[in-house]
């Protein structure tokens, strides 16, 4: 009897619970839609001339921005290839940096594991424009940098390296700066979940660990690589803060000019396209890339 | 270990390691000196003073963006985690149609450039208040409510990645036992899951907190006539008369969340640990 | 925003109307409000003259909104005096405390303006009041309100005056020049063309702003710098383009440019005389350039919003900003030029009066300089400047 009882309010449950899925869902999905979907909707409309604000944009609905964008010649376009080539090296760099940080973390360490990551994300703690600030202060003609070269006679206090701040160089630097802690997260998760007796059993059939390493850590860590790298590579593409702040003028990337379309230039249109066709980009990466990327593996 | 690396691998990693940790800290540290310094935010030094610290509770302006941010980061990260956990249970928990699209929906947010978001959020106040203004002659504006809005979408994806594992870890049989013994769903939610949960609520609620604190480019669109402190910060950037009190601030808010982020995590370690000896004797986690 | 739906409607045609409410319903129901603005008039302050009733002093909120460059009273640049020379005038009439929300450059500005953000007081430059004024949100002044308003120079008040309407009370007036450190530089002739000279490459910075375009016309010799056709337009561009790589940076802030002066990143700038203001004080050798075909000069105005609820507050906010302290302060730490002519000229070093003209605003117009003006096709500039940054 007592187990009947128990199964028919479990079934009165489950059906309840049916419901509730409706309603478990409905807040959260409800959010994303209202503030995530409508907005990004909102920006199509407007690269497109459907909805228009001010009295400088045209009202009619029409491809021609998004035909001067795409057609050849586009100074935005060119702007747009420096940003992914900027972006690339970057992430290259900043998941050839990690993964030894995540191997480190994740196969050599026992006692302090947490410990060493702690040290690693703390740093998060500190905001992030100040840390740019810091490197200002240290690139500069008479920052740190130069002040060692000149004190130790490499260089004279005349010949600074100018290249080392508002240039190329320094976007990429101060961006590896902040992504490296970043990616080594998702690499030392999917190291961490590595069956050491896998690599027991090569060390029992005589492989060398440099074998080991190549033949089944490499690729078995691939898939957080991969999402690592795709996960540094994909907002920096879009980054105009750190441009801003160290580029110059020739640090100058695609960010920069939404920014500058949307706060400055008062050509709402021309920046919709941009910043749509970012978006684009972004979602044609995921949906190539993205059943590489569990995207658990990224959770620390 | 001795199977992953060599001693001579390992002594370079190491080495790699500490080079890295030297690369992190350089910064910080040069901003720890310079906040004691009794000049600029640069070379050369010009002698030691605490000045700039007391200097930042007499700085209004300061201490309110500090406040601003404080309130965003709080309601956007209650929020974040609310509808985390309600996103998190219909994921794990529930089966349906379309989960794959809905799944997706909740993550993209992980990949939008901010840039994007940001403007397009804007675009989309400015269109919805200029619809006010015509109809009902009310205006909103942009604002701190803003700026949770957007926060609050871009930490939904962290602090359902974070209650995810746990809640798929926590054994079903638990809700169900708690249902036979006669509690209502509410009270199944409060009284069993909850707790349990509790510690990847924590780790949420700091991710969110953290993320929206110090977040800039997306706050940089929608804060209206009263800025952020990462808003207020950009601004004084640029004008270094104010530089090293915001950066005695700043090293004032790393030692606060270190303790705070050591102290959450010792509770929650406890926590995870209490419950996990008590059910696993049980054979039930 | 009482306004706005009537402004707009005058503005666009029915159609484009129609698609920005976005629906024919809306559309009906926006202009269901439009019939009720027309004939609600009691709110509105007019450009017609209506008499208007403003609510006494007591009665209004207070915490005065001012929409401004930062240097002009937050205390960003000088934290004490800003307050006691600009606006502590204020805070002794009315007891209340202002509120600032600063912008890097004028077109900032005027873009949140144009999306919606509304204030109390403005202070955009001579250039911009056009645009001011036709977007519809500035009202105004009662200078009978302004008991320092006897005291500023007729004719530069008279550049405030758009449409046979007071809109804006001009109060601090400049240069836009180039400033150089002679230690570095070896200047063979006064020209703007040292922002574009090839010897200085990385040692050169430049405004980030459009404005760029029309100091390169101006270089360039083209007959109106300031309504240029696309051909000229695109021939600047062009140069820019080409110049770019001597440019070290682009500054937003006038400090920021400062610092990389102070600090001889850079050796040459476009410039506001506050920069030769802070060169004195540090001792440096520079030169503020008096270019050949002259220094470009600026006149800024303090406006008013038309939906502020702070009316007389924000007229006693601007008689502090007319007064002789406040000129004392433009002068003294900015090497600005100020409307009051009653101020004592002798806390200012008279070399800096002479170099600057300070005592005499005919020296904002031709031949000594050039001012700035009206600029019809701004969006224009504006687009190619950013092809330039795109670059």
């Amino acid at each position: 009897m007592a187990t009947l009882e128990a199964a028919s309010s479990r079934r009165e449950w489950r059906r309840r619970e049916r419901r509730g899925t409706v309603g478990l869902l409905s807040g959260p999905l409800l959010w994303l839609l209202l503030f995530f979907v409508t907005p990004v909707a909102f920006i199509a409309a407007y690269s497109v001339g459907a909805v228009s604000l001010f009295p400088t944009d045209s009202s009619v609905i029409s491809l021609d921005d998004w035909g001067r964008f795409l057609g050849g010649g586009s100074i935005y376009m060119g702007l747009f290839w420096k940003s992914i080539r900027m972006s690339l090296t970057v992430s290259v760099v900043v998941v050839l940096l990690a993964y030894p940080i995540g191997y480190f973390l994740a196969l050599c360490t026992k006692k302090r594991k947490y410990v060493l990551l702690l040290l690693i994300i703390a740093p998060f703690l500190t905001s992030y424009l100040l840390r740019v600030l810091a490197w200002k202060v240290m690139l500069g003609e008479h920052g740190v940098v130069n002040s060692l070269l000149f004190s130790l006679h490499i260089r004279s206090p005349d010949d600074p390296i100018t290249w080392l701040l508002y240039s190329q160089f320094t976007v990429m630097l101060v961006l590896a700066y902040v992504w490296v802690p970043f990616v080594a997260l998702p690499i030392f998760v999917s190291l961490d979940n590595l069956d050491r007796s896998l690599l027991e059993a090569a060390s029992d059939l005589g492989s060398s660990r440099w074998r080991a390493f190549v033949r089944i850590t490499l690729p078995l860590s691939l898939p957080g690589v991969l999402a690592a790298f795709l996960f540094v590579f994909i907002p920096t593409i879009g980054e105009f803060v750190t441009p801003l702040l160290v580029g110059g003028t020739s640090g100058y990337m695609y960010g920069n000019a939404i920014q500058d379309l949307f706060t400055r230039g008062l050509d709402w249109q021309t920046g919709s396209v941009l910043a749509l066709f970012l978006l684009l980009v972004v979602a044609g990466l995921m949906a190539l890339f993205g059943r590489f990327v569990q995207v658990r593996s990224v959770a620390a | 270990m001795e199977i992953a690396t060599s001693v001579g691998a390992l002594r370079s990693l190491r080495m790699v390691f500490g080079l890295l940790v030297l690369f992190l800290y350089v910064p910080i540290v040069l901003l720890a000196i310079f906040s004691f310094n009794a000049g600029d935010v640069s070379f050369p030094l010009e002698g030691f003073t605490t000045e700039w610290y007391s200097r930042v509770f007499a700085n209004p302006a300061l201490l309110s963006a500090l406040k601003r941010s404080a309130v965003v980061a709080l309601v956007s990260s209650l929020l974040a985690v609310a509808l985390g956990v309600l996103a998190s249970f219909a994921l794990i928990r529930r089966r349906f149609a379309g989960k794959a699209v809905a799944s997706a929906l909740f993550f993209s947010p992980l990949v939008v450039p901010y840039v994007v978001f940001g403007i397009s959020l804007l675009v989309l106040f400015t269109f919805v208040d200029r619809l006010l203004a015509e109809t009902t002659g009310f205006y909103i504006g942009l604002g701190l409510h803003s700026i949770v809005i957007g926060h609050v979408v871009v930490s939904l994806p962290y602090t359902i990645l974070t209650i995810m594992p746990l809640l798929e870890r926590l054994s079903v049989s638990l809700e169900e036992a708690s249902h036979d013994l006669g509690a209502s769903t509410w009270e199944t939610f409060r009284r069993v899951t909850l707790p349990l949960l509790f510690p990847a609520l924590i780790s949420s609620f700091l991710i969110a907190f953290t993320l929206s604190f110090d977040e800039f480019a997306i706050a940089s669109f929608l804060a209206g006539a009263q800025p952020t402190w990462p808003v207020f910060l950009f601004a004084q950037l640029r004008v270094p008369s104010q530089l090293p009190v915001l950066v005695a601030v700043s090293s004032m808010i790393l030692v606060a969340s270190l303790i705070f982020v050591l102290g959450a995590e010792i509770v929650r370690r406890s926590m995870e640990r209490r419950y996990g000896r008590e059910f696993a004797a049980r054979g039930m986690v | 925003m009482t306004d706005i739906d009537r402004i707009l409607a005058e503005r666009y045609d029915r159609r484009g109307f129609m698609r920005m409410a976005g629906a024919t319903t809306l559309g009906a129901a926006v202009l269901a409000a439009c019939k009720k603005a027309e004939t609600t008039g009691a709110a509105t302050t007019g450009t017609s003259g209506e008499p208007v009733v403003h609510p006494p002093i007591e009665e209004e909120p207070g915490n005065l909104q001012v929409f401004d460059w930062s240097g002009y009273g937050d205390g960003t640049y000088y934290p004490a005096k800003e307050r006691e020379y600009l606006w502590q005038q204020y805070v002794d009439v009315t007891g209340d405390t202002p509120t600032f929300i600063l912008y890097e450059n004028d077109d900032a500005a005027y873009t949140k303006v144009v999306a919606g953000a509304r204030y109390d007081i403005a202070h955009p430059y001579t250039y911009k009041y056009r645009d001011w004024v036709d977007l519809g949100v500035i009202q105004p002044w009662d200078t009978s309100l302004i008991s320092n308003f006897s005291a500023l120079n007729p004719k530069l008040v008279e550049s405030g005056v758009i449409d046979g309407q007071q809109y804006f009370l001009p109060v601090d007036w400049g240069f836009i020049a180039p400033i150089v450190n002679v230690d570095h530089v070896d200047v063979q002739e006064e020209s703007f063309g040292i922002l574009f000279d090839d010897r200085y490459e990385g040692k050169i910075s430049w405004v980030d702003t459009s404005n760029m375009m029309y100091i390169a016309g101006i270089y360039l010799a083209v007959p109106d710098p300031f309504d240029m056709t696309d051909d000229e337009l695109a021939k600047v561009r062009d140069f820019l383009i080409s110049k770019k790589h001597l440019v070290r940076n682009l500054w937003n802030q006038s400090y920021e440019f400062w610092k990389d002066f102070r600090d001889e990143e850079v050796w040459i700038g476009y410039s506001w005389p506050d920069t030769a203001g802070y060169a004195d004080a540090a001792g440096m050798n520079y030169l503020y350039m008096e270019p050949k075909e002259g220094r470009v000069s600026w006149v800024g105005g303090l406006g008013l919003f038309k939906d502020s609820q702070n009316y007389y507050h924000a007229h006693e906010y601007a008689n502090s900003w007319a007064s002789t302290k406040a000129a004392e302060f433009l002068m003294t730490w900015y090497y600005y030029g100020h409307t009051n002519t009653e101020v004592d000229l002798s806390v200012i070093p008279p070399g800096v009066v002479s170099a600057l003209g300070l005592d005499d605003p005919t020296v904002l117009d031709p031949p000594r300089a050039i001012p700035e003006a009206y600029i019809p096709r701004r969006t224009l500039y504006q687009q190619y400047w950013s092809e330039v940054l795109a670059s």
